[in-house]
């Protein structure tokens, strides 16, 4: 997930490392008021925690291992915004201390496993928890929250890269940077993340439960503002972003046929070209042409996935608080200790 | 970018078990950041100038490599680094293949598929069955190869040259606020602790394991391992909170550490954006 | 040194705890009813099986928890939550009693060893040059001059050690408090830190510290006290009336059936796994 330097033009990585400035001054101030003190060495422990779960070795099967990012896990932990100033501590340090991820990248790097994952991670977490959740609901939140949190940060990713042949091209059209266009990018990071994230999942799951038997205080509840709304925005955010970043890509996408891209990179964008093309089809002949686009199909695309997503977070949420009903209200700790 | 690394074998052909994996990467972080620590404070050209100087390089360098569009220039940047590095006594051996690990390898692994005809259509240079690679797409991948190589290359001289401590004292001269510096200066700390104990961890497994345990009892343990490090790290948090307080701690963190720029900092600044400047003067002559 | 002149007892006692409880936030006791005395310019030693209480009373008579019942006196003055809340009596009690840590790792944060060493007397405020000056000092008699430029995290564990001993002296207190000194530490580093303890009883400065080594305890205290596993004080008195008392040891969990004596010296088997100091 860490992205080196060399991916991603001027252009992109300016924007983002100066965009991060305030969301880490928003954090910082929001990370004050409620440690206080405590925030220094809270922040500190939690950002070599992040940084040392990175480089735990899980068996995946036969013989494989995979890497945790963990920025949920910390987000269930601490809250939000303490995993967003920890984990991007710990990026900054596997950059200018030990080689990992590019020093321009570092804005885009905490973006991604930072801000999107936890946020995103945290959001779900705290949806399927719900108001009064027993331990296992919780326990599965926060997996869910995990994997969908990896998925949208691979997702953004997938977003930075997809943009570079947009935005800078050689006087031929060539790509300068990453050379795969949105269409290729989003989707192959995604789909890889799918399957990682069953890890992510299941070590944010494991390593909640466990520390629920040691130490229930550490995964209590701490109450929220408003927390349905945020989410509910940084969804439709994320809804019209894709489309927008489609609409810009429109005309690469034609470029490489879908059964090239598939032998290649071993996802199914043709999935999603059928789609668009069931959508063409469904379309009755009087339309307007620019419905019939494939670019529109795609938007259709993107909607009804983000739908299906919202559908399941939905659904397993109302699943979850029917068994749990009658479970009692955790006690609220605002502080960890 | 995709966290996924199968391990087929080590070098002597035998598979190493999962606690093995971790405790030797962890071990070596520990030990590489303690080489660099005492590389960085010995002779050479970067350690003798002002670590704000080597910061202001590295990042000068870094995005001057990310404006260039020529491969010759690109290669000509990395070269570059090269000679800075072995300037400041880095073996330059260790130096290519640490850039080829860590960035290379997956740099040519991801440009590949550009190279061909399925994603850059053009001119073809080689057919295999139905891989084509064509001119290029060919020129889109070694570009994004130099590239990072170039940027790999860049950041590994302050990671080999320069010492957090250092990083640190350039953080707070530069007004960054003291109470970044501090949690910067901390996890440093806490993560060689943190690694440390891990390692032992796993060291220990591997020791008393026989053989490897099935999949999920691995994973179970390992998973185990996070939750006492978290736990660890919370009741540290708490500790070095007490030892905080116990030595006075009000609120701030001054310090009176002071860095002193002298006639070669500046004499350098002056060659790298001289050095900046023909760079892209070059990539603009080359790739017109 | 601002060390207090020790001996006549006109001086207000160092800590004076009455009747003193404290309870962990899962209802656990860990301090049950401890009254205890500590005159300026003594050496004691707390010792107790682990979970005796004995890390929470040396935190206790530092100000980082508080008694839930009774009360602690320190330098003549009480010493509550919020008392140290104020901050002309939080720097002066900061400036008289150091802490040393079990764990140096924990006791060092700070980005180099000159930084660690000049941390506290920055909090306290003094001017640069005095922070210098008291840098310099103890770094001449720590034998750390050549590490000040070095990241803490890259050292020995014996030079952590004197890194976070030299980072409390340079606070300059006339009150020690040492939590498990001798643990962890390799025997050259602890025969260096037996000479500082003596030479610290010279400059006449109290010292306070814990550990379930009983060798170390009897060489370099006058005095004992012994925690029971009930959190109570169950002994009181010099190293030598404390050690005649096998029964009572045995009973508090400090020492096994094999205790024995060679040379004098009595060779006790710690309860727990910690390092042992034949």
């Amino acid at each position: 997930m860490h992205i080196p330097d060399g991916y991603l033009g001027p252009q992109t990585y300016a924007v983002i490392d100066v965009a991060i400035l305030p969301v880490w001054a928003a954090a910082a101030s929001r990370v004050r008021r409620t440690l206080k003190s405590r925030q220094v060495p809270l922040m500190a422990l939690g950002a070599a925690f992040s940084f040392v779960l990175m480089m735990f070795n899980v068996p995946v099967f036969g013989g494989t291992t995979a890497h945790a990012v963990g920025a949920v896990l910390i987000a269930v932990l601490l809250g939000p915004w303490a995993a967003c100033l920890s984990v991007s501590t710990a990026i900054v340090i596997q950059a200018l201390a030990f080689g990992d991820g590019g020093i321009t990248a570092i804005g885009a790097n905490c973006l991604n496993m930072a801000v999107v994952m936890p946020f995103v991670g945290f959001a779900i977490y705290r949806l399927v928890s719900g108001p009064a959740p027993s331990l296992r609901r919780k326990i599965a939140a926060s997996g869910l929250g995990a994997y969908l949190g990896l998925v949208a940060a691979s997702i953004s990713a997938g977003i930075e890269f997809g943009l570079q042949p947009l935005l800078a091209h050689d006087a031929a059209g060539h790509a300068l940077y990453a050379p795969y266009s949105l269409a290729v990018a989003v989707p192959s990071m995604a789909v890889t993340h799918l399957v990682v994230g069953l890890l992510e999942a299941a070590v944010t799951m494991g390593v909640v439960a466990a520390l629920a038997r040691s130490d229930p205080a550490l995964v209590a509840m701490r109450p929220a503002s408003r927390p349905l709304t945020w989410l509910w925005a940084g969804l439709g955010a994320l809804i019209l972003l894709t489309p927008v970043g489609l609409l810009a890509s429109g005309s690469a996408w034609g470029e490489w046929a879908p059964a090239a891209v598939k032998g290649m990179v071993g996802y199914m964008p043709a999935g999603l070209q059928r789609m668009s093309g069931a959508w063409t089809a469904a379309m009755p002949d009087y339309a307007p042409a620019f419905i019939k686009d494939p670019v529109v199909g795609y938007v259709a695309a993107a909607l009804t996935g983000a739908a299906l997503i919202a559908a399941i977070v939905w659904l397993v949420g109302i699943a979850l608080s029917r068994r749990d009903d009658a479970s009692p209200v955790p006690t609220d700790d605002e502080e960890p200790s | 970018m995709i966290p996924v690394f199968a391990h087929i074998g080590d070098e002597h052909g035998r598979r190493r078990s999962v606690a093995r994996r971790t405790a030797d990467a962890v071990g070596g972080a520990v030990r590489e950041l303690l080489q660099n620590e005492d590389l960085a404070m010995g002779p050479g050209l970067m350690q003798s100038l002002d670590p704000r100087v080597r910061l202001t390089t590295v990042l000068a360098l870094a995005v001057t490599a990310s404006l260039v569009r020529s491969v010759w220039v690109l290669a000509a940047v990395f070269v570059a680094t090269m000679v800075v590095a072995a300037a400041s006594r880095v073996d330059v051996g260790a130096f290519v293949r640490r850039v080829w690990a860590s960035a290379g390898l997956f740099a040519v692994l991801l440009a590949a598929p550009a190279a061909t005809s399925w994603f850059t259509p053009g001119r073809a240079l080689v057919t295999l069955g139905p891989l084509t690679i064509t001119a290029p797409g060919l020129a889109i991948a070694v570009r994004l190869v130099a590239r990072v190589a170039a940027g790999a290359g860049v950041g590994l001289l302050v990671v080999w040259t320069t010492r957090w401590t250092d990083i640190m004292r350039a953080l707070t001269s530069w007004h960054v606020p003291d109470v970044v510096v501090a949690i910067f200066a901390m996890t440093q700390q806490q993560i060689v602790t943190l690694m440390r104990t891990v390692e032992g961890t796993h060291l220990a497994r591997e020791s008393r394991m026989l053989s490897e345990g099935s999949t999920a009892e691995t994973r179970g343990w390992v998973v185990e391992r996070m939750a006492f490090t978290a736990r660890k790290s919370l009741k540290t948090a708490d500790d070095v909170y007490d030892a905080m307080l116990a030595r006075g701690y009000s609120g701030a963190w001054p310090s009176i550490v002071r860095l002193r720029t002298r006639g070669r900092d500046w004499l350098w600044l002056c060659g790298c954006a001289a050095f900046s400047a023909a760079v892209i003067g070059a990539d603009k002559l080359v790739a017109r | 040194m601002n060390a207090p002149a020790s001996g006549p007892r006109t001086v207000a006692p160092a800590f004076v705890l009455t009747d003193v409880h404290h309870s962990y936030r899962d209802g656990l006791e860990s301090l049950s009813g401890v009254t205890l005395s500590i005159e300026q310019g003594e050496h004691v030693a707390i010792v107790g099986a682990n979970g005796s209480g004995k890390s929470t009373l040396l935190k206790m008579l530092d100000g980082l928890v508080f008694a839930s019942r009774g009360n602690v006196q320190a330098l003549g003055r009480p010493l509550t939550e919020d008392a140290l809340e104020e901050p002309v009596f939080r720097r002066e009690f900061r400036s008289q009693v150091g802490f040393v840590f079990q764990e140096p790792d924990v006791q060092l944060f700070c980005p180099s060893v000159f930084d660690e060493l000049a941390f506290g007397p920055l909090q306290l405020g003094l001017p640069e040059a005095e922070v210098r000056e008291r840098v310099a000092r103890s770094a001449e008699a720590l034998r750390l001059k050549k590490l000040l430029d070095r990241a803490p995290y890259a050292l020995s564990g014996g030079e952590k050690k004197r890194v976070a001993i030299g980072s409390v002296l340079t606070m300059e207190p006339c009150v020690l408090l040492l939590d498990e000194p001798t643990n962890d530490l390799d025997p050259r580093s602890q025969v260096w830190l037996l000479d500082v303890l003596a030479e610290w009883k010279a400059t006449g400065r109290t010292v306070v510290l814990t550990t379930h080594d009983l060798s170390v305890a009897a060489e370099e205290v006058d005095r004992m006290v012994v925690l029971s596993e009930d959190h109570v004080v169950v002994a009181d008195g010099t190293p030598r009336e404390v050690l005649a008392r096998q029964d009572l040891l045995l009973q508090v969990n400090l020492i096994h059936e094999h205790a024995h004596r060679h040379g004098g010296v009595l060779h006790a088997h710690p309860h727990t796994h910690g390092q042992e100091v034949v």
